[in-house]
């Protein structure tokens, strides 16, 4: 083999190798960014839903979807408005933190139930629980 | 849902993969890597066929990559394998340039390339080491200003000129140019600094508001790393470095504070800057001159970046080939002109892939600060290394294709330059410990 082919040859392979190693830096990139999208998937599917207990069942506007966080209060900014002259403006929120769901009330002046109990410290909300704020009941219902 | 809770929600964290997929990608670059240095050293031997240690500087290089590919793997498995295969594949392609361009260099270089190697791996894996530098920080800087004033003391230039300007500290034959070693103590004070400066302006504001006001507190640092960057300038006629450091230093407070003026007024000062230094030194006249017309004196002054030009020029699309174009012509191509010699040997294609990697390495740098879930020192350290490590390469790139005066710094990881290659090295030591996340 003379020398302009083995010359020839070592461009093609410098031209491919270096082609190889782009595509598999984007390749890894482009993983990565899917990986990174279905990790944010489940933050923004439903994770559950809380519903008013004594409300009229069929009427969309007493579901609502559970989030990592739902703020409820009398104030208009809250994800669920409690319309209660018991309520404060900024009542009590739902978090979801290392992995569960918690209760936290937002030192309301007449205080948040769960389950007909008045809550002292954040609590762990389990399926099923009823959330009571004033005259107002709603039931969470978490997803598995 | 208001506004401010969307924004608390954390934010969901990049996973490098680590498993079985991400080990075969970090061979299979290394793999990559290894096949393109070693076509260019092969070339390289077959085109001139006086150069006999090639193969001792591949060697070396080979040992290093899969050494320090291992060492990372096996001590920090949580870092992000590109920002550890780019800088090897740079450096390899710098070594493959070097023995092509200035060959008696080229076993220094790899000498240099062994302790880059070496501190890269240390820093990356020493416990404690971020803790360290916050603790330490003014020692440090001082330290760093110590051998600023050295150099401008005791600075000599390796090659002996009268008039060159005086950059390098040396040990016996051994020559070390501080500049280089302040810029990591720099980049390190700065993101230690504006951490502090940002933690305690939050605690005295009661909203969430974005930006902070340019307090004296704020204004005081900038002036005080322009001024820093003057005496650089004056008394070192480092055009480049002075340039460098405070444009870091901008980007920066840029990021901390979101504050636009301070962009306007970094902008305005840089060139106020320029224009008193057009008056006062030769230097930057010469630099802006053969800048916006090199032509007239494409025999003289205007010498070297006109024969840059050229080299880009006869390149094409694929380039003349290893060992098959001119690129001598260009004065001093080894360090600072390393590029023009790329784009002739490698050609566009090569000046591609250079582009690419220092892309990619500047968007998993920034990718570590977005999705970094530690302490606001540790995304400003990730931003301050990776805005230095582009920065630079723009400056020079830019430079070499007369987009920009030319200001001499070297391409980071490619040039020639044992300082420079040995800063570039324990800056990438500290982002892959950063990408690890830090504990």
């Amino acid at each position: 083999m003379n020398i302009e082919t083995t010359i020839f040859i070592l461009r093609l392979l410098a031209g491919l190798s270096l082609a190889g190693f782009l595509l598999t830096l984007f390749s890894v990139i482009w993983r990565n960014l899917n990986q990174l999208e279905r990790s944010a998937a489940p933050a923004s599917s439903e994770h559950g839903y809380l519903i008013r207990e004594g409300a009229n069942q069929t009427s969309g506007a007493e579901r609502w979807a559970l989030r990592p966080i739902v703020t409820l209060g009398r104030a208009g900014s809250n994800a669920i408005v409690v319309n209660d002259d018991f309520a404060s403006a900024e009542h009590a929120r739902i978090l979801l933190e290392r992995e569960k769901w918690w209760l936290e009330d937002r030192q309301s002046r007449n205080g948040t139930r769960l389950n007909d109990d008045q809550i002292k410290r954040r609590t762990i909300l389990a399926d099923g629980d009823v959330i009571g704020i004033g005259s107002y009941r709603y039931r969470i219902h978490i997803h598995p | 849902m208001t506004s401010t809770e969307v924004d608390n929600k954390p934010l969901p964290i990049v996973r490098f993969v680590v498993g079985s997929s991400g080990g075969g990608n970090r061979w299979l670059l290394l793999a990559l890597a290894f096949t393109f240095v070693f076509a260019g050293m092969a070339a390289i031997a077959l085109t001139r066929p006086a150069q006999a240690d090639v193969w001792t500087t591949f060697a070396i290089w080979l040992i290093c990559s899969a050494s320090a590919t291992l060492v990372m793997k096996l001590c920090l498995p949580g870092h992000d394998p590109l920002l550890l295969a780019i800088p090897l594949f740079l450096s390899g392609w710098g070594l493959a340039a070097i023995e092509r361009l200035a060959p008696a260099f080229a076993d220094r270089q790899a000498i240099w390339l062994i302790i880059s190697i070496v501190a890269m791996l240390a820093v990356a894996c020493l416990p404690h080491l971020l803790r360290w530098l916050r603790r330490y920080r003014y020692s440090l800087l001082a330290a760093a200003l110590l051998l600023l004033f050295a150099t401008i003391a005791l600075g000599r230039n390796p090659s002996g000129l009268e008039f060159a300007p005086r950059l390098w500290l040396s040990i016996g034959s051994i020559y070390f140019q501080p500049s280089e070693l302040m810029k990591v103590i720099l980049v390190a004070f700065m993101a230690t600094y504006l951490a502090e400066q940002s933690a305690t302006h939050r605690a005295g504001q009661s909203g969430a508001g974005a930006g902070f006001p340019a307090t004296p507190r704020l204004l005081g640092p900038i002036l005080l790393m322009w001024l820093l960057s003057m005496v650089i300038l004056v008394w070192q006629r480092d055009l480049g470095t002075a340039m460098l450091f405070f444009i870091v230093f901008l980007l920066l407070l840029y990021f901390t504070s979101g504050d636009r003026r301070i962009l306007i007024a970094g902008v305005t000062l840089i060139l106020l800057a320029g224009i008193a230094a057009y008056q006062l030194f030769p230097v930057v006249q010469l630099r802006v001159d053969i800048w916006l017309n090199p032509w007239p004196e494409a025999d003289g002054r205007a010498y070297q970046i006109v024969q840059s030009l050229m080299a880009f020029a006869s390149g094409g699309i694929f380039g003349a080939g290893v060992g098959q174009g001119f690129p001598e012509y260009v004065p001093v191509v080894h360090s600072d002109f390393v590029f023009a010699a790329i784009a002739e040997e490698w050609g566009l294609l090569g000046v591609i892939g250079i582009l690419s990697c220092l892309g990619v390495l500047a968007w998993r740098g920034l990718a570590i600060a977005m999705t970094h879930p530690g302490a606001a020192f540790h995304k400003l350290l990730a931003v301050a290394i990776t805005m230095t490590l582009l920065a630079q390469a723009l400056m020079i790139m830019a430079g070499v294709l007369k987009l920009l005066p030319l200001t001499g710094v070297t391409l980071p990881f490619v040039s020639y330059g044992g300082s420079s290659l040995l800063a570039c090295h324990v800056m990438i030591g500290l982002l892959l410990r950063l990408s690890a996340g830090a504990r």
